[in-house]
């Protein structure tokens, strides 16, 4: 094998090594619907990072935001978004609608 | 719904009042005409309209990251031209007042796109919703008013001080905004993933919450944040070296050369 090729396939291998365990982040969703989450307590792994899809089914805006995980997102009515999260000790992580506080309020289990 | 949208608005406003009066309270300790601030209103009022009624476009780039990266951008642009304006401030006393005032206004400006699109995109949840739009209203007239009069107490009480020691506090102040900018940048690239996401370093929401009253106000002043990871702890230091610890390096190096001239 020419050196060329070997040097091709080492760098397609390492392309693929770092490409790889973003694919393979484990994604979870959450829905809002009348200002309330869905679900209201979801567990996920421990110590590994977390791609979260959120659905906003009602019509107006609201904010994601968790003081425990560090974050926070605007999702617009009836739209959807992505959050990264993790990766977390075992634990609850308490998180809210900021912009209805009252009643949007979830809990991450991280197990 | 009165009590919460007074905290959210004030959250917002308190940010950009507060750096608004540090800046102005720095023209006026060197003379500089305090106009530039109306300038700075405007454009940040029209860019924060723009920034809230494109947002939707927005959230949906880079898959669905699109509001972390301005975000980030926006953040890491104030800063650049704080930096800026504190080495021109410092290394040239006198002159260049064109550009002094230019790099204040773009960095006032741009906080007030930040903070601004996020009140008219709070408020338009309740556009349609006339039970709760009036209290809703009220909250944020109540917010803005005690956020501005923070803002108007920390003015006077600068301008009130000995211009040497003024400038001390201000530059720690703007200092502490730019190192929280900079660590909320980065908070904002690793929820998006483009940066890689670590372990928090510590825990001090038992000695003090984020969502406490004295908490948020620390957020507000100095970025507080009670489980910092090891890439924000490294951007808010960044912060403080920009603003405090470079600007006083190029000042002896200028002053060495000078003197070897």
């Amino acid at each position: 094998m020419s050196i060329r090729i070997r040097k091709f396939i080492f760098l397609k291998l390492l392309w693929l090594a770092y490409i790889s365990p973003v694919s393979a982040t484990p994604e979870f969703k959450i829905e809002i619907k009348n200002h309330l989450f869905y679900p209201a307590e979801l567990t996920v792994p421990s110590n590994t990072k977390i791609k979260l899809r959120i659905f906003n089914r009602d019509s107006t805006p609201e904010e994601f935001e968790s003081y425990e995980l560090n974050r926070e997102k605007v999702i617009m009515g009836n739209s959807q978004t992505v959050i990264f999260i993790g990766p977390l000790k075992p634990g609850e992580y308490p998180y809210f609608g900021e912009f209805h506080p009252k009643t949007a309020q979830g809990k991450i289990i991280a197990k | 719904m009165l009590l919460s949208s007074v905290v959210i608005i004030l959250r917002e406003v308190l940010e950009g009042s507060l750096l608004m009066s540090v800046l102005l309270a720095l023209s006026w300790h060197r003379g500089l005409h305090l106009r530039w601030s109306w300038i700075a209103l405007l454009f940040g009022f029209l860019g924060a309209f723009l920034y809230a009624s494109e947002f939707e476009k927005v959230s949906m780039w880079f898959d669905y990251v699109g509001q972390e990266i301005v975000n980030a951008s926006l953040h890491v642009v104030i800063v650049l031209f704080l930096t800026g304006f504190a080495l021109l401030d410092q290394i040239v006393e006198k002159g260049y007042t064109k550009t002094k005032i230019i790099f204040m206004a773009v960095a006032a400006s741009l906080t007030i796109v930040r903070e601004g699109s996020e009140i008219l995109l709070y408020l338009s949840g309740f556009l349609n919703n006339n039970d709760i739009l009036p209290s809703a209203i009220l909250g944020g007239i109540i917010g803005a008013g005690i956020g501005l009069s923070v803002g108007a107490l920390l003015y006077y009480s600068l301008t009130y001080l000995i211009p040497a020691y003024a400038r001390k506090v201000a530059y720690i102040m703007l200092a502490l905004f730019a190192a929280g900018m900079l660590s909320h940048a980065v908070t904002m690239l690793t929820q998006a993933d483009w940066l890689p996401s670590y372990h928090v370093l510590w825990d001090t929401s038992s000695w003090l919450e984020e969502n406490s009253l004295l908490g948020q106000l620390l957020y507000a002043i100095m970025g507080y944040e009670a489980t910092p990871t090891a890439t924000q702890l490294a951007a808010y230091i960044t912060g403080i070296l920009l603003l405090l610890v470079l600007p006083k390096l190029v000042n002896k190096f200028v002053g060495l050369y000078a003197k070897n001239k």
